[in-house]
C-alpha cells in the first residue's frame, strides 16, 4: 500500500453530514409517489417500526432483568416487565459498579485525549510536513491494523510487566492512545487544507506549534469529533485487554466486571440481565444527550472519503 | 521534525504493536513454550506445514469460516445500510427518532450485547424462535446448529454495526441530493434510474470506504464469537482465524502455531486492502 | 522484546542447575523428598523451611471475588490468618479456570507468578515440564504427607502427575449430578435411574408436550462432553489411556456417541450453550439435567420453587471436577513454607465442613462430613451425603498435557455426531487431531 493511493482528497473543511438530517422532504420519492399522499407518512411508520426492532433486545433484557424467579425461564417468553427488582439488588450488590464505572469513565477520557493529541501531531506530520523516511513511516504506521490484537497479549504483557504497568490504569491507556484511523483521518484533512494557509502564518513568525493549534486545529474538528466519538467506544468495548492486564477491582472496567459475572457451575440469567441493563443504561442516556454529536460524527466520516 | 511530530504516535504502536509483531514473526519458527522460553525447540517453517496437516480445525475450514463471515459482513452489511439510507435520508423528527433508534446498537457494547443476544438465540424460550413462531415458520437450532451458526452470529453482527454504516451512507447522500439530484431531475430521470446512473456512481468512495472498515474489522472480528459461540461453534462451524488465534496462541497450549496463524490472518488482511486500492482512511483501532 | 522474554528462561535454566545439584544433595543426605521431584524442585534444599517471620503468599484462584465461593474463601483466609500472624494471604481471584490459566501462563512467561496457582491436571503438568513448580512431596518432606490418605481415594490419585509426582493439593471437588424434575419423574411414573439404558428410557418416556428430557452443552469444559466420556467409561474403556493416549476409536466411545445421537433422534436430547438443562429444567421444559454437584445454587435458582429437585448421583462411572492448588518455585522459601500451611488449612476437615456448607463443593475428606459445621448443611441437603462418596471411585481425565487440548477435540466429535455426522468418523478426526497434539508435546 503506497501512500498514494491516500490521496483521494476530502474537500477541506467540508462537512456533508451537518444539516443533512435537516434538509426539507422534496424530493424523488415524494415527487413521483406523491400523488398518494399516504406514502410519506407509511414510510415513516416503517421506518419508526424498524427502528424499534434495533432497540427491541435492550427492552427485553429489562423485562428479563424484573422478572420473577425463574423468570426467563418460560415460553412464550415474557414481553412485559413483572416488576420484581429483587434482581437488580442481588446483581447490584454481587460487585463495585460504581468503582467499575467510574475507571471505565476515565480510561476512556483519558485515552480520547491522548489520541487526540497523537493524532493531530502525527496526522500534521504526515499531512503538512516533509520530511526524510516519512513514506516509510507511513506504511509501517499502517500495517499496525493488520496484526490480530489477541496474539499481541502476551508479549505486551511480558512487556507491561517490566516497565510495571501491571494492574494500572497506565496500561489500559496508553497502548490504545493512539489510532491509525485518527492519524489518517487527520492527515486526509491537512493534505487539502491549502498549503498558503499554513505557510503564511509561519511566515508570520508564528511557531509551527502555534500554527496547528490555532489554525490546524480548528480546522480538522470534525475528524476530531469522530476520532473521540469512536475510540471512546473502542475503549469502553474492550475487555480480553483489561481482563488479562489487570488484576484488582480498583482499576478494572466495567465490561470486565460484565463478563466475569458468570461463574464455571451455573448462570444467574436474570441476575446477569439486571447487571447488563444497568451498565449499558448510563451509555445509553450518554448517547441520547449527545446523539446529534454521535450522529453528526458518522455522518462525517462520508466526508472525510470523498 | 516530522520525526517529532510522528514520534508519539510512532513509540505507542512500535512498543505495543509493532516489535510485539516481529516477535510474533519469531515465534512462528518455534515450538514455543510459552511458560519458560528457554525450552522452546527451533521448528523452522513446520508451525506453517501443520497448517495443511492440522486436522481439528482444518487451515482451510478456518480460512472459509473468516471469508464467510467476512464476505457475509460486507454484502448483507453494505446493503442494509444502504437501504436502511435510502428510507430514512429524509424527512423530519419521526426519521431522526428511528437514526438513533438503528445507530444505538453501535453505541453499546458488544460485550453487554453477545450476552443479550445469547438470550434472543436459546432454542426453546428464545426472542428469536418466538418471533419464528409467531410468523408460522419454523424455528431453528441459531448458534446450536452447523449450518446457522454463523448466519446468527452475522445476524447479530449487522445488527451491531449497520447504524453506523448507514449514518455514513446518509453523510454521503446528503452530498449528491445536494449537488447532482437537481440536475437529473431536470434531465427528467425517474427515481431508480436517478439512483442507478447518478447516486450509486457517486457514492462509490463512500462505499469503497464502508467495504474496507468492514473487511478488515470483520477479518479480525473476535468478541461476538467469545461470546456466542465460545468453543468455536458447533464441529467448529464459526472457528474463524482470528479466533483459533487465540483459541491455539493463548487457550491451548500452542503458541508456536497461534503466532504461525496470526502471520497469515496478518497477510490475508493486507491483501484484502491491497485489492482496494482506492481506500482513504484505514478502520478501527486493534481488536481488544 | 526478545531478549527480554528469553531472560526469565535463562534465568530458569540455572535454576534448574540449582535443582539439580539439591537433588543430588538431598539423596546424599538421605533426606525427605524421595527422588520424584525431576527438574521441578529448586531453592529449598535444606530440612523443611518454616515460617519464623512475616511473609506475605498470593494465591491465583478460581473463586470469583463476589460469588459466595468468593466470600467463603475470604473468610477461610481470614481464619487462616487470625490462626498464623506471620503470614498474610493475598488472594487474585478469577472468573473461571479458563481466565485462571489464560492469566497465570502470561504471569509466567512474564516471570511475576504468584506463590499458590489453582487448576487442573494438564495444565499443572505444562507448569512442572517447564520447570515452574516445587512438589508438595518436597514442600512436605515426605511423599505420602499424612493427611493424604484421609482423602477420598479418587481425590488421592487426581494430585499426581504423569512422572509420579505429587505435585497438587485439593481444596474443593464436584461430582457430575443428575437434577430431576421431581413432579415430572412423579407424573410418568420415573424413578431416578441407577444405569444408563434406564436412564434414556426415562429421558424417552418424558419427551412429549413440547419437553426434551434433557438439555446439554456439547461444547468443551461443560457438561456434553463430560457426560459423553462417563458413557464411554461405565462402558469399560475412559476416553484416555493411563499414558494419556487418546482412545476415541474405542467401541466403547462410539457406543457412547451413538447413545447420545439416538436420544436426540428420539427427540429426547437437545442442544443450547450457557447452562441450557438449567434453563430447560428451571422452565419445566425437560425432565433432567446432568451438572456439577456444585452448580446446586444455580439449578435453584432456576426453578424458583416451582417444583421440587430429585438429585442423583450420575448412573456408573462418574467424573469428578475442581481444580487442585499448586506452588510456584519461584516463591522464597518463606513463601513455599506458608503455602504449604495454608493448603493444609484449607483441606483439613474442620475447614473442609466450612467450606462445602458455604459454597456447594463436595468436601475431598469424608471427615468433614461430622463437622459441626455442616451438620445443618446436610440435614437441608440430603442427597449430598448419598453423592459424596463417590469420590472414591470417581475418574478424571489423565494429567499429561495434551489432555487438555484433547478434550476440545472431543468435544467437536460430539457436536459433529450430534448435528448429523457419522459416530465413527467423527471420533476418528478427534483421534487423529489428539494424536497430533500429543506428538506435538512429546
Amino acid at each position: 500500500m503506497s501512500s498514494s493511493t491516500l490521496q483521494d482528497a476530502p474537500r477541506p473543511g467540508h462537512e456533508p453530514g451537518r444539516g443533512a438530517p435537516r434538509r426539507a422532504a422534496r424530493p424523488a420519492a415524494r415527487r413521483v409517489l406523491g400523488a398518494w399522499r399516504g406514502w410519506s407518512a407509511l414510510r415513516k411508520a416503517f421506518a419508526i417500526l424498524l427502528g424499534l426492532a434495533f432497540v427491541f433486545p435492550f427492552y427485553w433484557t429489562f423485562v428479563i432483568s424484573t422478572s420473577r424467579p425463574g423468570g426467563f425461564y418460560r415460553f412464550p417468553p415474557e414481553l412485559i416487565p413483572e416488576w420484581d427488582w429483587s434482581n437488580w439488588s442481588r446483581a447490584w450488590n454481587e460487585a463495585p459498579w460504581i468503582r467499575f464505572f467510574l475507571n471505565t469513565l476515565f480510561i476512556a477520557s483519558a485515552t480520547v485525549l491522548l489520541c487526540l493529541v497523537t493524532s493531530v501531531l502525527a496526522g500534521f506530520a504526515f499531512g503538512v510536513l516533509r520530511f526524510r523516511g516519512k513514506k516509510s513511516l507511513m506504511v509501517l504506521v499502517l500495517s499496525v491494523l493488520m496484526m490480530p490484537g489477541t496474539v499481541l497479549i502476551i508479549p505486551d504483557y511480558v512487556l507491561a510487566t517490566d516497565i510495571h504497568w501491571v494492574d494500572t490504569y497506565w496500561i489500559q491507556i496508553v497502548p490504545w492512545g493512539a489510532s491509525v484511523f485518527g492519524i489518517f483521518l487527520v492527515r486526509q484533512f491537512f493534505v487539502t487544507m491549502p498549503q498558503e494557509i499554513l505557510d503564511a502564518a509561519s511566515v508570520d513568525g508564528a511557531g509551527r506549534l502555534r500554527v496547528l493549534w490555532h489554525i490546524g486545529v480548528p480546522a480538522v474538528r470534525p475528524a476530531l469529533l469522530l476520532i473521540a466519538i469512536n475510540v471512546f467506544m473502542a475503549s469502553w468495548n474492550s475487555f480480553l485487554w483489561p481482563e488479562i492486564m489487570t488484576n484488582s477491582t480498583n482499576v478494572q472496567p466495567v465490561e470486565v466486571g460484565l463478563s466475569t459475572f458468570s461463574s464455571d457451575v451455573g448462570t444467574d440469567i436474570p441476575g446477569l440481565a439486571a447487571a447488563a441493563t444497568f451498565t449499558t443504561l448510563p451509555l445509553i442516556v450518554f448517547f441520547l444527550l449527545l446523539q446529534r454529536h454521535f450522529i453528526r460524527g458518522a455522518l462525517s466520516a462520508a466526508g472525510s472519503v470523498k | 521534525m516530522g520525526w517529532l511530530y510522528s514520534a508519539p504516535a510512532v513509540l505507542i504502536f512500535a512498543g505495543f504493536v509493532i516489535v510485539p509483531t516481529f516477535y510474533t514473526f519469531y515465534v512462528s519458527l518455534w515450538h514455543w513454550n510459552v511458560l519458560n522460553p528457554a525450552l522452546s525447540t527451533y521448528k523452522g517453517l513446520g508451525n506453517y506445514r501443520d497448517l495443511f496437516t492440522n486436522v481439528d480445525p482444518t487451515f482451510a475450514q478456518t480460512l472459509f469460516n473468516s471469508l464467510y463471515f467476512t464476505l457475509g459482513m460486507i454484502v448483507l452489511g453494505t446493503a442494509i445500510s444502504l437501504g436502511l439510507a435510502l428510507l430514512l435520508m429524509r424527512g423530519g423528527k419521526a426519521m431522526g427518532a428511528a437514526r438513533v433508534m438503528v445507530y444505538l446498537p453501535h453505541a453499546t457494547p458488544l460485550i453487554a450485547t453477545s450476552i443479550i443476544w445469547n438470550w434472543i438465540f436459546e432454542p426453546q424460550f428464545g426472542l428469536a424462535n418466538y418471533v419464528l413462531h409467531l410468523l408460522h415458520l419454523p424455528t431453528s437450532q441459531w448458534t446450536q446448529a452447523q449450518s446457522t451458526a454463523m448466519p446468527s452470529v452475522i445476524l447479530f453482527s449487522v445488527w451491531h454495526e449497520v447504524g453506523f454504516t448507514t449514518l455514513v451512507f446518509l453523510g454521503g447522500l446528503a452530498v449528491i441530493s445536494e449537488e447532482t439530484g437537481e440536475a437529473a431531475r431536470v434531465d427528467g430521470c425517474g427515481p431508480w434510474r436517478e439512483f442507478w446512473y447518478v447516486t450509486w456512481p457517486q457514492l462509490r468512495p463512500v462505499t469503497t470506504f464502508i467495504v474496507v472498515i468492514t473487511s478488515i474489522t470483520s477479518l479480525q472480528a473476535f468478541t461476538q464469537f467469545y461470546q456466542l459461540t465460545s468453543g468455536g461453534g458447533p464441529n467448529n462451524a464459526t472457528t474463524t482465524l482470528s479466533f483459533l488465534v487465540y483459541k491455539e496462541g493463548i487457550v491451548l497450549g500452542d503458541t508456536g502455531y497461534g503466532a504461525a496463524l496470526a502471520v497469515v490472518l496478518f497477510l490475508i488482511t493486507i491483501l484484502f486492502t491491497l485489492v482496494r486500492r482506492r481506500t482513504a482512511v484505514g478502520g478501527g483501532g486493534l481488536t481488544s | 522484546m526478545r531478549i527480554r522474554a528469553n531472560v526469565p528462561g535463562t534465568r530458569s535454566r540455572r535454576a534448574a542447575g540449582a535443582a539439580l545439584i539439591a537433588a543430588l544433595g538431598l539423596a546424599a543426605s538421605a533426606c525427605a523428598g524421595g527422588g520424584t521431584t525431576g527438574a521441578a524442585s529448586t531453592t529449598s534444599s535444606s530440612p523443611l523451611p518454616t515460617v519464623t517471620g512475616p511473609v506475605t503468599i498470593t494465591i491465583a484462584d478460581a473463586y470469583t471475588a463476589t460469588s459466595s465461593l468468593g466470600k467463603t474463601f475470604s473468610k477461610e483466609i481470614s481464619a487462616f490468618e487470625a490462626k498464623n500472624p506471620n503470614i498474610t494471604v493475598k488472594s487474585v481471584p478469577e472468573a473461571n479456570y479458563g481466565t485462571l490459566e489464560t492469566k497465570l501462563k502470561a504471569e509466567v512467561a512474564a516471570g511475576r507468578q504468584p506463590t499458590v496457582g489453582q487448576g487442573y491436571e494438564s495444565f499443572v503438568d505444562q507448569l512442572e515440564l517447564s520447570g515452574k513448580l516445587v512438589p508438595i512431596s518436597t514442600l512436605a518432606g515426605t511423599k505420602s504427607p499424612a493427611e493424604l490418605s484421609t482423602f477420598y481415594t479418587g481425590v488421592q490419585k487426581d494430585l499426581y502427575l504423569p512422572d509420579g509426582t505429587l505435585a497438587m493439593w485439593p481444596i474443593g471437588k464436584s461430582l457430575q449430578v443428575v437434577f430431576y424434575n421431581s413432579s415430572m419423574l412423579s407424573a410418568g411414573g420415573l424413578t431416578a435411574a441407577t444405569d444408563w439404558n434406564t436412564f434414556a428410557t426415562d429421558l424417552e418416556a418424558a419427551s412429549k408436550n413440547g419437553v426434551t428430557g434433557i438439555t446439554i452443552d456439547p461444547s468443551a469444559q461443560t457438561s456434553g462432553e463430560e457426560w459423553l466420556e462417563e458413557l464411554a467409561a461405565s462402558d469399560g474403556t475412559a476416553a484416555y489411556g493411563s499414558d494419556g493416549s487418546p482412545q476415541f476409536t474405542s467401541s466403547a466411545m462410539v457406543k457412547a456417541l451413538q447413545y447420545l445421537q439416538n436420544l436426540k433422534s428420539k427427540g429426547a436430547l437437545a442442544t443450547g450453550t450457557n447452562y441450557p438443562g438449567e434453563t430447560a429444567l428451571g422452565g419445566q421444559k425437560g425432565l433432567a439435567d446432568i451438572s456439577s454437584s456444585a452448580g446446586y445454587y444455580y439449578e435453584n435458582q432456576a426453578v424458583g420453587g416451582k417444583f421440587k429437585l430429585t438429585t442423583t448421583a450420575v448412573p456408573q462411572t462418574d467424573m469428578m471436577a475442581g481444580g487442585n492448588f499448586f506452588v510456584f518455585s519461584s516463591a522464597t522459601a518463606q513463601q513455599q513454607a506458608a503455602a504449604w500451611e495454608f493448603l493444609q488449612f484449607v483441606a483439613s476437615p474442620a475447614e473442609q465442613a466450612v467450606w462445602s456448607a458455604g459454597t456447594g463443593y463436595l468436601p475431598v475428606t469424608a471427615q468433614a462430613l461430622t463437622q459441626s459445621a455442616m451438620s445443618s448443611y446436610l440435614t437441608e441437603n440430603p442427597w449430598v451425603s448419598q453423592v459424596v462418596s463417590g469420590l472414591n471411585t470417581a475418574i478424571t481425565d489423565p494429567p499429561q498435557q495434551w489432555v487438555d487440548d484433547c478434550g476440545t477435540m472431543l468435544a467437536t466429535a460430539l457436536q459433529a455426531g450430534l448435528s448429523g455426522t457419522n459416530a465413527t468418523s467423527a471420533l476418528n478426526t478427534a483421534q487423529t487431531a489428539c494424536l497430533q497434539k500429543k506428538q506435538a508435546d512429546s
